[in-house]
């Protein structure tokens, strides 16, 4: 599997779907979509796709999930994988943790729920971009 | 006398028709120092002691015109003189009638001829008598004032005393507030979503449904409103990671099959809630144009699945909202109504939702109970207080189990965390205002003495036990079942 992979975290499954369904139509088949329902669930998944070969190049996350918030995801992901881009959709701002992910996870964009399609879209892609 | 007397400032009407008497009475008592008016009659007596503050009258008895008795009647009938003391003055040789002196509000008499010393003693005495009572009468005014400041004082605390529960009630709010506006955003971002999706979607196969059920011979058709069918019935409640071992499952069947693009159509049928038994679709999946009948599956299930989510959705954000207002009520009445304890805690456990998601396992434990005549309102602060302490001293990992019991006509509500308890020594203390293991600024002590508070006026009874790994609050509560009597 050599297509690139847009990666979704958020402990809501229907936000999960919602995304996925999105993005399907958005970008179709150039490239796969994996779903995950907390943070340690995404690094696993992370890990699994990079051994088989493949590449995650984005990644959309909630950042109020029980466990590991999503900032602090962003950040590890970053550590070990900086050129995966990375969105943050939340429900709930904690304005210290958005800043807090600019710095040190260099976050792309952070959305807020409800979200627009036409607006995740349009920062995915100019995320995308930027690789 | 122990009270300083004001003797110099002494008011004394001497009252006699015999001006002889009356100069030596005024000269005696003006040589003591006292400030003395003298009266002729009693018409004269009483408009004196109507128009000054008088502290003694000195009152013949035989006068024309209007005795010592009448007059003393008169000035004990008017409120203005009621208060001042009289002394009679009689001659020896006069019939006196005592019991008439003392009955008409006389408090003593002196005869003539008089020794001064007496004279003097006698004035003095009562001088003392009436400055005390005056005293008296004073403190009793103002004790009066106090008792209503006091009252008004107390009225005050019981309004502040509300306003403290309410607001530490809404301090307890601001702190769920973000995760209760997760709670309602999330579902409203999926709801956005499904809308926008259904409408595409819609426009999208509507016009293809044609051409699409011309190109299908009848089994095959058939086959497609069969993957459509098994489509609808689904009910995704797989987690994601289920889904992904079964996509790998069906990946691997489908390229058995010898189908191109495997993982494509995998994923699709995921989506669309078909995990297996795909047997009667491989057809449909083996034809050239199969990616473009899936889509239209996929497109026309996806109507189903949008309107699911946002059903979901919109049951999940109006149950948050509705635990809100619930939590936010005040109720001004007063009165104890009919109430489900269950449903108090099902709400506060739904705001904090949340915070006990996937790391907090929540046990319930619950026994069927009567509704119980109570506060609503004020319980739930109770079980807000509780379980928020509950899940501080966790961290918001563990075990918390809540337990409804009832046992004669007790309701018992226990709450038991798995954190690492309440030190012995502290235990007694917890219920103390203002009390607080936590740093300055995080919290305002009040927690507890407020849920002591409300427990006492339902009166019940609130206990805790606590060792390191189990601390259990338990609130028992009178159920008062108040029979209606039409």
């Amino acid at each position: 599997m050599s297509k690139p992979v847009i990666l979704c975290v958020d402990d809501e499954k229907v936000v999960l779907k919602s995304l996925k369904t999105q993005l399907k139509e958005a970008f179709g088949d150039a490239y796969f979509y994996e779903l995950a329902e907390d943070a340690d669930e995404a690094l696993e998944l992370i890990h699994e796709v990079w051994e088989d070969e493949s590449s995650i190049i984005l990644i959309v996350s909630d950042w109020l999930m029980p466990g590991m918030k999503g900032d602090e995801f962003l950040t590890r992901v970053h550590k070990e994988f900086p050129s995966i881009i990375k969105i943050m959709l939340t429900g709930q701002a904690d304005e210290l943790a958005i800043e807090r992910a600019k710095e040190q996870a260099n976050l792309h964009q952070c959305l807020y729920k409800p979200w627009s399609e036409e607006e995740l879209v349009a920062t995915i892609k100019s995320g995308l971009a930027q690789r | 006398m122990d009270e300083q007397l004001n003797q110099a400032a002494a008011n004394i009407l001497v009252v006699d028709d015999t001006p002889a008497n009356l100069r030596l009475l005024v000269g005696i008592l003006t040589e003591q120092g006292y400030t003395v008016r003298p009266a002729r009659d009693g018409f004269q007596a009483l408009s004196i002691a109507q128009g000054i503050p008088l502290d003694l009258i000195l009152l013949d008895i035989q006068m024309p015109q209007i005795d010592g008795y009448e007059v003393c009647s008169k000035l004990k009938a008017d409120e203005r003189t009621r208060h001042i003391p009289v002394i009679f003055i009689s001659a020896l040789s006069d019939v006196f009638d005592k019991v008439k002196a003392f009955g008409v509000g006389g408090v003593d008499y002196i005869t003539k001829p008089f020794q001064v010393e007496e004279v003097l003693a006698r004035v003095e005495t009562h001088l003392a008598l009436q400055y005390l009572q005056k005293s008296l009468r004073a403190k009793n005014e103002d004790l009066g004032k106090t008792n209503e400041q006091l009252a008004t004082t107390l009225q005050q605390l019981k309004a502040t005393q509300d306003e403290l529960i309410q607001s530490e009630k809404m301090a307890a709010l601001g702190q769920l507030i973000a995760g209760v506006a997760h709670e309602i955003n999330t579902p409203l971002g999926a709801i956005r979503s499904s809308a926008g999706s259904i409408s595409k979607f819609l426009g999208q196969t509507l016009e293809k449904l044609p051409d699409l059920f011309q190109s299908l011979s009848r089994e095959e058709a058939h086959n497609f409103l069969a993957l459509l069918q098994q489509s609808l019935q689904g009910e995704s409640t797989f987690s994601a990671k289920e889904e992904r071992q079964f996509k790998r499952a069906l990946i691997r069947q489908l390229e058995e099959k010898g189908i191109e693009n495997a993982d494509i159509f995998a994923d699709t049928l995921i989506d669309m809630g078909i995990y297996h038994e795909i047997g009667p679709f491989l057809s449909l999946l083996k034809r050239p144009d199969s990616k473009h009948l899936l889509e239209i599956a996929y497109k026309l299930s996806g109507l189903h699945r949008g309107t699911q989510t946002i059903n979901l959705a919109t049951e999940r954000a109006s149950k948050v909202v509705f635990a809100l207002k619930t939590y936010a009520r005040y109720d001004q009445s007063g009165e104890m109504v009919l109430a489900n304890l269950a449903e108090g805690i099902e709400t506060v456990l739904t705001l904090y939702q949340n915070q006990l998601k996937n790391s907090v396992n929540v046990v319930r434990n619950y026994t069927e109970l009567p509704p119980l005549l109570c506060y609503p309102d004020e319980l739930n602060q109770v079980w807000t207080n509780i379980i928020h302490n509950a899940l501080q001293a966790m961290n918001y990992e563990g075990t918390l189990i809540i337990d409804i019991a009832q046992q004669d006509q007790q309701a018992y509500i226990s709450i038991t965390d798995s954190g690492q308890g309440i030190p012995e020594y502290i235990q007694s203390k917890i219920f103390e205002p203002f009390f607080t293991t936590k740093p300055s600024g995080e919290g305002s002590g009040l927690g507890l003495d407020i849920v002591k508070k409300i427990i006492d006026k339902h009166r019940g009874r609130v206990e805790v036990t606590s060792i390191p790994g189990k601390t259990t609050f338990t609130v028992s509560l009178p159920i008062n079942i108040k029979e209606e009597t039409q």
